[in-house]
């Protein structure tokens, strides 16, 4: 039966016949956990494709069958958040990627508390490099006058001095925050 | 901790043979030729005017690992290192290609993506040639010191059991000063070299990894116990050593692994004749993530915390490389603080968090020729 119901939303979605092809190929729980996935979602293919390499890269890293990463609660619970598609794929990818980036993400997490307790004003807002791959932070300054300007950039100096943000710069420079190696 | 330091050895591997050889018309009589049908009385040769016939067309990749193609080299023999790329700290190496593709079958291995359409494995019977160019190189920049090495796109010493090729390539650089040949290998293919007197210009290196790492994605290759057997062996022989623990592998036990692998590696080996020791991330471009994808078994390096960098490579995300470039920074320097280290592509951000400095391409070269 799954085997009907993913050809039938494959070609309903217009997905290539190699994906098609390949996800019959897999065995039957991760292919329905697939198609609980997409169903759910309403999955492009691209977007599947994605979800699936992380979820299988997962697997193989800690001895899970695809179906048991897709129905991870954190998948689950991101799942049925009372919220729209778009949205609900969005917690579904995050929960995915803290599953498959473990480490980077705890970092990242550390690092988005670490600039959150900087007390920067609305008008100041810092960037981290994508994925963490470099040790320089952006700063962007909003002001529509010589006095907003000023309050941002008192505000910066204030948060450069705070200890919080030398440990952003080492975390970013590859310290470990939780020191586990 | 207590690590477990019992030998490695496994079966030993057998010397790579090839199922067929393909030898290019008008090579048949050529001295490589000949020494290749003299060790492999058994095994068919076919000469071809086009050695594009032996390539394996819709076999797959794996399958030029099984046949021997000896044919002539029409480019340029001496190459800058591909690793030398934009924005990363390069370490000014030249590449002399005396062949193509390797019989070892590691997973991650960048031969998958680069030799994708010619995989078949190929031996040049004109290395002549190829000295001669390293030798107007060499005379024509008297002042500098090359650092050259034909382990890139072939292992160095995995078929000299039947090419005989470190005969030529080890006499012609010990009359060089300037310029160190690089042997680098996962073979303990030595024998050659025990007879021969390199005069303090061959570096005889190995790749080597975490005992994991070489069981689970280094098919075919000798085991890490054969390969630092074979370093003290030639160390006693007079040959300079080099290792290079390149690609680190991010994997649970990461840290006793790469510790352990650097106890065994320099374990009865005199650490004032290490040439250099290099350490390298694993990277991969997208096109051989695919190519790894598509093995016939997962290969479980994959599912490290790869993410994109700059140059459009994957590696393991900065914080985690640079934590374990520094672990074996550490542990490297425990066994002789003065052996040469460096990094592999790697950008000078990264060198400033490993080493508290980034070099220039230059120092870099010149560090790795100074050594005694």
């Amino acid at each position: 039966m799954t085997h009907l119901d993913i050809r039938a939303y494959a070609a309903a979605r217009r997905y290539s016949a190699a994906t098609t092809e390949r996800w019959l190929r897999i065995e039957p729980q991760g292919g329905e956990a697939l198609l609980e996935v997409a169903t759910a979602l309403r999955l492009g293919e691209n977007q599947l494709r994605g979800l699936w390499e992380w979820a299988e890269e997962i697997a193989v890293r800690d001895g899970l069958s695809l179906a048991q990463v897709l129905r991870h609660e954190s998948i689950l619970a991101a799942r049925a958040r009372p919220l729209s598609r778009n949205d609900r794929l969005k917690l579904v990818k995050a929960a995915l990627r803290r599953l498959r980036f473990p480490r980077l993400v705890a970092t990242e997490d550390r690092l988005a508390t670490l600039i959150g307790a900087l007390g920067l004003p609305r008008s100041v807002r810092m960037t981290l490099p994508d994925h963490l791959e470099g040790d320089e932070v952006r700063v962007e300054i909003v002001a529509q006058d010589p006095a907003a300007l000023r309050a941002a950039a008192l505000a910066l100096q204030a948060a450069a001095d705070r200890p919080g943000c030398a440990e952003i710069f080492r975390l970013l420079g590859g310290e470990s925050h939780d020191h586990d190696g | 901790m207590t690590r477990d330091r019992r030998p490695l050895d496994g079966p030993r591997a057998a010397p790579w043979a090839p199922e067929t050889v393909w030898i290019e018309r008008g090579e048949e009589h050529s001295a490589l030729a000949a020494r290749v049908r003299a060790r492999l009385p058994a095994t068919p040769f076919r000469i071809v005017g086009d050695t594009a016939a032996a390539e394996p067309h819709g076999e797959g990749f794996h399958a030029g690992k099984r046949r021997l193609v000896l044919q002539r080299q029409r480019g340029s023999f001496l190459q800058h290192c591909p690793a030398g790329t934009t924005g990363m700290v390069c370490c000014n190496y030249l590449v002399m290609n005396v062949g193509s593709n390797c019989p070892f079958d590691c997973s991650y291995c960048f031969l998958q993506d680069y030799l994708a359409n010619n995989p078949a494995l190929k031996a040049f019977t004109n290395v002549a040639d190829g000295l001669a160019e390293v030798d107007a190189v060499l005379r024509a920049h008297p002042e500098r010191t090359f650092r050259i090495g034909t382990g890139e796109l072939i292992d160095s010493l995995a078929l000299d059991h039947l090419t005989d090729l470190s005969a030529e390539l080890v006499p012609f650089f010990a009359d060089r000063a300037n310029a160190l040949l690089e042997l680098k290998t996962k073979s303990d293919r030595i024998a050659n070299l025990l007879h021969l007197d390199p005069r303090d210009r061959v570096v005889v290196s190995w790749s080597v990894n975490a005992p994991a790492v070489v069981a689970a994605e280094e098919g075919g290759t000798t085991t890490l116990e054969q390969r630092n057997a074979a370093a003290r062996r030639v160390q006693s022989a007079g040959y300079k050593i080099g290792f290079h623990f390149d690609p680190l592998v991010a994997h649970d036990g990461w840290e006793d692994g790469y510790r352990d692998a650097i106890e065994r590696a320099f374990d009865h080996l005199d650490t004032r004749r290490v040439a250099w020791v290099s350490l390298g991330s694993l990277r991969m471009t997208p096109r051989l993530k695919a190519a790894i994808k598509a093995r016939p078994q997962r290969a479980p390096l994959l599912s490290a915390e790869l993410v994109p960098g700059p140059d459009g490579k994957e590696r393991v995300w900065r914080g985690l490389r640079v934590q374990m470039y520094r672990r074996m920074l550490e542990w490297l320097r425990q066994v002789d603080a003065r052996m040469p280290l460096y990094i592999c592509m790697e950008p000078a951000g990264v060198w400033e968090k490993v080493f508290g400095n980034a070099p220039a391409d230059r120092e870099v070269a010149h560090r790795l020729v100074a050594t005694p």
